[in-house]
């Protein structure tokens, strides 16, 4: 595999999302909601005096978690702040490099066979491997930096809100750092792959969008429950989920590439 | 009609001088045949003119031949290499296609050739000094920096053709090359390609409509109808099997219709082995074996008084080839 190649078609596609603000729009919005307005509202609340329901459900997931997870020195109220901060907003994380990608990966192939730029790009040297990884990248940076824009801007958060009701400096656990780190952009890969897949055998840009979201949505919403689930256990474990996750991702990119057809493409999608 | 597959081809084609060798190619689309048996051979540093109609099948020769679409039958080789999913990647390397594509819009004119620079591996060191080579060849050196969704369909067909030849492709595909240019930019495009034929004996198929201005570029033609070779070969030869011998037209000072009845009387009687006919332009049509007896057939209407106002060797050209061969296919309907 040629990595000048691969990087080529990424970086040309990255230029060309930049310059389109309508690309640009959700790809702000997305993160600015999942992990600014709704996170700052609900700490808002919770850190507030009146809190009981939403406390007491608290309250109730946090006997169930397993001993040792969170820090026994803390009080009660401490407790609370902290185990909302720490694990009810990963699952809101792990769904921005998703969504963001279903942004720009739905369009990757049918957008250039609609700009009917895609036929130049079949005639060049480049393989199907680089092809595909090449538009995959290009969605999957962007998700990936936004993702971890939006991580930084949540930890902010969290030691704004936080940090005075627990009294030191607590996030980001070490758990959630091997989260976005590793995680992410192994959860942002495999989606991307998909919908990078189904770009490439849809038929216009609105059919992919649609069709991206059904079949990416059993993906997230499986990977996104696992993963958030890895807040409750070693780092050990985390990493070995990564690995698994590793596996996955190099086969169905191999399938990817492998049903991406050229005269199909061509021929097919008008 | 030759199949593909076969496992004892020879890895290496014999005939390795020809950049383009196809046997028996066909290809059909659901229940519609667009190419049908159609072989071709194409010599390097040659031009070859592939024409036909709306519809022939042109553009689906063309991605044949580059592998975008796979043969159901038949067998090509470029450069040597039989064309297969396992070759077709690295032969592209070698070849530029200049199509009706569009180029990247949100991209300026720089960033569109350094992409495509990029993706045919043109080093590094010598990218910037080729893309600004072709900016200035093409005329689009005050543009650079402009997004080329911004430039008229003469200057994005200009871009279209820089594209093509970034890495000074050995075989190169244009399609409609000269469409929106105007006549002065027409002209400097075919001298350009005929510069890179004489530099770098490019080798080039050509399909296009505009049977005038590329004739002269044309060396080889092929014309294509309802997805079959009806013709193909060197201009001279097509030429030679349709007109053999040497033709001229003559126009007589008094080209009055009973004047050249007369004058077509004395050259039936005196040139038997030549053919003359009278045509609508009010002039004698002649073609006679050799160009040498040109000076004895003026001598002897001159001897007969007749006034001979211009002597002109007919040329035939592209299109008559072109109309010559529709004409045929279709029981001379054209």
């Amino acid at each position: 595999m040629n990595a000048q190649r691969v990087w080529t078609v990424a970086h040309k596609d990255l230029i060309e999302v930049l310059r389109n603000r309508q690309a640009l729009f959700p790809l702000i919005v997305i993160p600015l909601g999942l992990a600014v307005v709704i996170p700052a509202s609900l700490m808002d609340f919770i850190t507030s005096p009146d809190t009981s329901d939403f406390a007491g459900a608290l309250m109730a997931f946090m006997t169930q978690m397993p001993a040792g997870v969170a820090p026994t020195h803390l009080n009660p109220d401490q407790l609370l702040v902290y185990s909302f901060a720490v694990f009810f907003m990963a699952p809101l994380f792990l769904l921005i490099p998703s969504m963001s990608a279903t942004v720009i990966g739905s369009s990757s192939f049918v957008g250039e066979k609609e700009r009917r730029t895609i036929e130049g790009l079949l005639y060049t040297p480049i393989t199907n491997r680089e092809l595909v990884l090449g538009k995959i990248l290009a969605s999957l940076i962007p998700s990936i930096v936004v993702t971890w824009t939006a991580f930084v801007c949540y930890a902010l958060l969290v030691n704004h809100y936080a940090n005075p009701v627990v009294g030191e400096v607590f996030f980001p656990t070490a758990s959630w750092v091997v989260l976005m780190l590793v995680m992410v952009p192994l959860i942002a890969f495999l989606t991307v792959a998909l919908i990078v897949a189904v770009s490439g055998r849809a038929t216009s840009s609105q059919a992919a969008q649609g069709t991206s979201f059904i079949v990416v949505m059993p993906v997230i919403l499986l990977t996104v429950g696992q993963s958030a689930g890895l807040l409750l256990f070693d780092t050990k474990v985390t990493w070995v989920a990564s690995g698994i996750m590793v596996f996955i991702n190099v086969l169905v990119f191999l399938a990817v590439a492998r049903i991406f057809n050229r005269e199909r493409i061509l021929t097919k999608l008008r | 009609m030759t199949l593909t597959g076969l496992s004892s081809t020879p890895a290496v084609s014999p005939r390795s001088e020809l950049v383009i060798s196809a046997k028996g190619v066909s290809k059909r689309f659901d229940n519609h045949q667009a190419i049908s048996d159609v072989s071709l051979d194409i010599e390097r540093g040659r031009v070859f003119g592939l024409l036909g109609p709306n519809g022939a099948g042109k553009t689906t020769t063309v991605r044949l031949l580059n592998h975008v679409l796979t043969p159901d039958s038949g067998e090509i080789w470029l450069f040597g290499e039989r064309l297969t999913a396992a070759t077709a990647d690295e032969v592209r390397s070698r070849i530029g296609v200049q199509t009706d594509t569009n180029i990247y819009e949100s991209l300026t004119a720089r960033e569109n050739l350094h992409f495509w620079a990029e993706l045919y591996g043109v080093p590094k060191q010598r990218r910037r000094a080729r893309v600004d080579e072709l900016l200035e060849i093409m005329e689009l050196t005050d543009r650079a920096s402009s997004l080329a969704g911004t430039f008229s369909k003469g200057m994005r067909q200009k871009l279209g053709v820089a594209r093509a030849v970034v890495h000074r492709p050995e075989l190169l595909f244009l399609d409609e090359p000269t469409t929106g240019l105007d006549p002065e930019a027409s002209l400097k495009l075919i001298d350009f390609l005929r510069g890179m034929i004489a530099t770098d004996h490019t080798t080039m198929v050509m399909c296009t409509h505009q049977l005038d201005g590329l004739e002269t570029l044309c060396t080889d033609v092929g014309v294509l109808i309802d997805g079959r070779m009806a013709a193909s070969g060197p201009m001279e030869s097509l030429v030679s099997e349709r007109w053999p011998g040497h033709w001229v037209t003559l126009e007589l000072a008094n080209s009055s219709l009973a004047n050249l009845e007369s004058a077509h009387r004395v050259l039936a009687d005196q040139f038997p082995e030549a053919n003359a006919s009278i045509t609508d332009a009010a002039a004698l049509l002649v073609s006679m074996p050799q160009a040498e007896m040109t000076e004895r057939l003026v001598a002897t209407l001159v001897h007969h008084e007749f006034a001979i106002r211009a002597l002109v060797p007919v040329q035939r050209s592209i299109r008559d080839v072109y109309f010559d061969v529709i004409g045929s296919a279709r029981g001379g309907a054209v």
